[in-house]
């Protein structure tokens, strides 16, 4: 019966699964292991991810690996899983990783599955009242503001998007004083997006003085802008704010630039200043500026993006953080003595959380990162605008 | 372990999920606006216990018969057309709902902190369980002894007469009518039904997850619904449990290992399934123990040929 | 005085504004709506002669895009050639898809191609998304920067070449359809499959030659949707697949005409309500349109058999 090789298949593969996951009988290794989106829509970001991580591990392990307690060195092996950007699936790979002998789990991707899964682990360390999962979570890339706070067991390192763009708005300020209005454009049924225009851009933009003319909205498949780009037109904004994915910041662009918008200066979504929007549309975007916490601007920036490449990724914001995250948790094993042992697991890894937890600053590939008591990072960033089918600097605050 | 209870969670959702569409399918009727139930049931029974503070039971039981009542509601309109028209219609609903939440935002205080739905950035820290020192494996036993419930109810349900008139409406409702039944109140009943089981799987899904928001009732999740017990056979509620463990044991846990490839294999296994298997992985009749043994009845394997060949 | 007039001014200028605004959301409704009226014709043939749904037909449309997209971007290949490409290759997979989901699944029982058509979309998507990195790429165009400027109301030229190129894939098929023994053929089955096979019809070519045209014209619909964004992603599949079901729906059922006028319903009415709800509001109202037309007339505009499956 064809029902019962179905189900063979499946016990097989179950199996198969529970073996490949126990501990692995060779030299000392210690596991981290990376989650996010690898197929699907936005399966590039978690690509991109698992390579820098790979990379990064591979740097780590070739410079003799991590100090354990005792003194002797361990490899850091590594894997990574695929959520699908889907929350159950999210969850049930955070839970599965948990059982093994994997110290802290690196992703996810989507903002929609990293708040389902903070959600799901304890939200107060060493509160016996809460049954949340206890596992130290530190994301790269799902980069919605304010989600660290959810669980003490969560870390990012992600870009504060608060600080970027009020910087941003007051660099603008200094630099285009002639500059009076501001016209935004959100993708409404975006959480991040939307966040980030109605909570970071709107707010920094108002407290630099300028005046907000209108918003336009769209949702994320939309395929027409025309009505929010006549809405646009009829202001004359200075400045125009597009808080969207590639596809339709591409699609509003093309509207912008068939109705002769010009805006002095063109401001863009973090997330946007990747590959995908010089793949989509190159000559219209340029001249879009965006603040950005990686750009290859010095020599270990360069080194990293090369060795990302040749493990069949690119380098981006979203990848240089699984990168920084790899170094950062190399260093707090090494401060944090953990033995290694699978008797000490549960151990290691509040050594690892309470680790991250007291750090206050870390090195991170612009510079030094910030940690903040809530686990959220301030990172270093620059801003950047597109020309000639790249990413160009435009001002390094830093420097 | 927590990683198999954390399985076993999902199956018992998607469970639900896929016997409340069972139920609508009985009656030849295919029903896209599941998904919209479950997002009603969730964000309801979300509401009672994070906003109101409510036990988890009342909440979800709330949400449940929050939910009939709605599927009552639209069933009457909707059952009016059927077939090709009647998909779309119920998608039409799904989505209106999924819309509706998107554009809602109601929001309580308590203990400090702003709880409830917030439009597009969803309906946040639905805690109950953890808050309340609910071990996993509580949390577990507590999900399975309703589908258990629920499954009982249904297969007592399937085999009295109540199941037969359903499925004498599915098979030919001429036939039906013309024997004295009253389509639209058959038709609706089961709507009802449907709609009060996938709002007791979205209340429990809610609180599996603890974060809901308007992207995850679509299409897709619509579409997830009617795949369980299409996929399984109707011929009984276990259709829809295997389906259940097939595609969610299986196709999305099982071959996590292949990373990448497993998204691609997805697709094309359904594919495949449904064309050595035309009428589901149980088939259209309910199966009896002596085959599930591996002994055929050979009288009842013709009848299928005969089908297939018309 | 001087404010009042102000005022009057301004509120004049609004109304102005509005009227101008409402003109030009019909027309570019209107004119996007051709390429909804070439998908739900999609559906309404393959329903016509088969009474089956098959949910994987905006999927399809869009790899065959990609499949000019990549003409494009390996060869350089001028806009024709995309757009034929485009349609060849979406014809193409339509035949798959017909072969894989259809051919083999039995005619007694709908449901098992309706699930094997998901399984269909989700596998074609996927193959998309894998082979493309899920990266959008441009989609080249004609016309683009052409605007037709009437007062003040615009017309994009590509919008116009749009509106064109599905009005003639229309006449294409009606010409096919009416004029052909193939048609012939197709309209037999679509009316009495029994009897047809009866005439000596080979339905199963029929069937085949249906997926293959109605692929034909997905792959346009796709190629002209992705021409007139200018951008092709992998995101646009659901959104052609829904609005496809809605357009075939207040059409009728199996009739042609009725498809060709609900897309371009369906497109006013989109970017009118856009204009006047907003965006998050928009797809509720039309949702709730289509709910209150499919159970105040099921036949839909055009149709004849009410809610016939």
């Amino acid at each position: 019966m064809k029902l019962k090789s179905f189900l063979a298949a499946g016990l097989v593969s179950v199996s198969a699964l529970a073996m490949s996951t126990a501990a692995m009988a060779e030299d000392k290794t210690v596991r981290i292991v990376g989650f996010g989106a690898s197929s699907g829509v936005v399966g590039i970001f978690g690509q991109n991810s698992s390579a820098a991580m790979s990379a990064a591990f591979e740097k780590i392990n070739a410079e003799g690996g991590v100090t354990l307690a005792d003194g002797s060195k361990a490899q850091i092996v590594t894997e990574y899983y695929d959520d699908r950007c889907n929350a159950e699936e999210g969850i049930s790979v955070l839970r599965r990783i948990a059982t093994t002998d994997a110290l802290i789990a690196i992703g996810p991707t989507c903002s929609n599955v990293a708040e389902p899964l903070f959600g799901i682990l304890q939200a107060k360390v060493d509160d016996s009242g809460d049954t949340g999962l206890q596992f130290p979570v530190f994301t790269d890339v799902a980069i919605k503001g304010g989600l660290a706070g959810i669980s003490e067991w969560v870390f990012r390192n992600t870009p504060s998007e608060a600080k970027m763009y009020d910087d941003l708005f007051a660099w603008i300020r200094a630099t285009h004083p002639d500059l009076k209005t501001i016209y935004g454009g959100v993708e409404e049924d975006f959480a991040h997006s939307r966040f980030t225009w109605y909570e970071v851009m709107k707010k920094a933009a108002e407290q630099h003085g300028f005046e907000v003319v209108g918003e336009a909205q769209w949702l994320l498949s939309d395929t027409n802008f025309s009505n929010q780009a006549r809405g646009m037109r009829r202001e004359e904004p200075d400045i125009v704010a597009i808080s969207a994915h590639p596809f339709t910041t591409c699609g509003m662009l093309r509207e912008m630039a068939r109705q002769k918008i010009q805006p002095k200066v063109l401001v863009g979504l973090t997330s946007s200043s990747s590959l995908e929007t010089l793949s989509g549309c190159a000559a219209e975007a340029q001249g879009l500026t965006i603040p950005t916490s990686f750009a290859p601007v010095n020599d270990d920036a360069r080194s990293a993006a090369e060795a990302v490449v040749a493990k069949g990724g690119q380098m981006d914001l979203h990848s240089a953080s699984a990168w920084e995250n790899a170094m950062i948790l190399r260093d707090v094993i090494n401060a944090a003595g953990i033995e290694g042992t699978p008797e000490s697991l549960d151990a290691d890894r509040r050594k690892i959380r309470d680790g991250l937890s007291t750090l206050t600053e870390a090195q991170g590939l612009l510079g030094v990162n910030q940690r903040l008591p809530d686990g959220e990072a301030v990172k270093p960033y620059v801003f950047v605008h597109a020309k000639d089918a790249g990413w160009e600097v435009l001002h390094d605050p830093g420097s | 372990m927590d990683f198999y209870f954390g399985l076993l969670q999902i199956f018992g959702v998607h469970t639900l999920l896929g016997l409340s569409a069972y139920v609508v399918l009985l009656t030849g009727q295919v029903s896209m606006a599941q998904a919209g139930f479950y997002a009603i049931g969730a964000y309801a029974a979300g509401a009672c216990t994070a906003m109101f503070g409510m036990h988890i039971l009342p909440a979800v039981l709330i949400a449940g018969l929050l939910t009939a009542v709605v599927a009552c509601v639209v069933g009457f309109p909707a059952l009016r057309v059927k077939g090709l028209m009647l998909v779309v219609a119920t998608l039409a609903f799904g989505e209106m709902v999924r819309l509706f939440f998107f554009n809602l935002t109601w929001q309580v205080e308590r203990g400090g902190e702003m709880v409830g739905p917030n439009g597009a950035e969803g309906f946040r820290s639905i805690r109950y369980f953890p808050e309340n020192g609910w071990e996993i494996w509580q949390v577990t036993g507590f999900i399975w002894i309703i589908v258990a419930v629920i499954m009982v109810a249904l297969w007592w349900v399937d085999r009295t007469r109540a199941g037969a008139v359903l499925r004498a409406v599915g098979h030919d409702e001429t036939a039906a009518q013309s024997i004295g039944l009253n389509l639209t109140a058959v038709k609706v009943g089961a709507m009802t039904a449907g709609g009060f089981i996938a709002g007791i799987g979205g209340g429990i899904y809610a609180h599996t997850v603890t974060h809901i928001e308007h992207g995850v009732f679509g299409v897709l999740l619509a579409t997830f619904a009617i795949a369980y017990p299409i996929l399984g056979g109707l011929g009984s509620i276990f259709g829809t449990l295997i389906a259940v463990l097939f595609i969610q044991g299986f196709l999305i846990e099982g071959l996590r290992f292949m990373g990448d490839w497993r998204s691609l294999l997805f697709g094309a296994l359904i594919v495949l399934a449904m064309n050595l298997r035309p009428t589901g992985l149980l088939g259209e009749h309910a199966p009896r123990l002596s085959q599930l043994f591996g002994r055929k009845t050979n009288d009842h394997d013709k009848s299928l040929e005969l089908k297939e060949a018309e | 005085m001087a404010d009042a007039s102000g005022a009057n001014e301004a509120t004049a200028k609004m109304d102005y504004f509005f009227i101008i605004d409402f003109v030009q959301s019909l027309v570019d409704g209107l004119l996007f709506g051709t390429t909804y009226a070439l998908i739900g014709i999609g559906f309404t043939l393959i329903f016509g002669v088969m009474r089956k749904l098959n949910l994987a037909y905006g999927a399809a449309a869009l790899a065959g895009t990609y499949i000019g997209l990549a003409a494009f971007l390996a060869f350089d290949a001028p806009p024709p050639v995309v757009f034929l490409a485009s349609a060849l290759g979406s014809g193409l997979i339509g035949l798959v898809v017909y072969y894989c989901c259809f051919r083999f699944t039995p005619t007694s029982y709908p449901m098992a191609s309706l699930l094997a058509s998901v399984g269909m979309l989700l596998f074609i998507d996927e193959v998309v998304i894998h082979l493309s990195h899920g990266m959008p790429f441009p989609y080249p165009s004609v016309f683009s920067d052409a605007t037709l400027e009437l007062g003040d109301i615009w017309i994009r030229g590509d919008l116009l070449f749009v509106f064109g190129m599905c009005v003639v894939a229309m006449a294409v098929l009606f010409w096919l359809l009416y004029r052909t023994p193939l048609g012939l053929a197709t309209r037999a089955v679509s009316q009495q499959p029994r009897a047809a096979q009866l005439c000596g019809i080979d339905s199963t070519r029929v069937n085949a030659l249906t997926f293959v045209i109605a692929g034909i014209l997905g792959g346009v619909a796709g190629a002209m949707t992705a021409a007139a964004v200018g951008v092709l992603s992998p995101i646009i599949a659901m959104g052609l697949t829904v609005k496809g079901l809605i357009v075939v729906v207040i059409g009728g059922l199996g009739s042609i005409p009725g498809a060709i006028i609900g897309g371009l319903l369906v497109g006013a009415a989109e970017n009118v309500f856009l204009l006047l709800r907003g965006v998050t509001e928009r797809d509720i109202y039309v949702m709730l349109l289509l709910f209150l037309f499919l159970t105040l007339r099921p036949g839909g505009l055009f149709g004849s058999t009410a809610g016939r499956d």
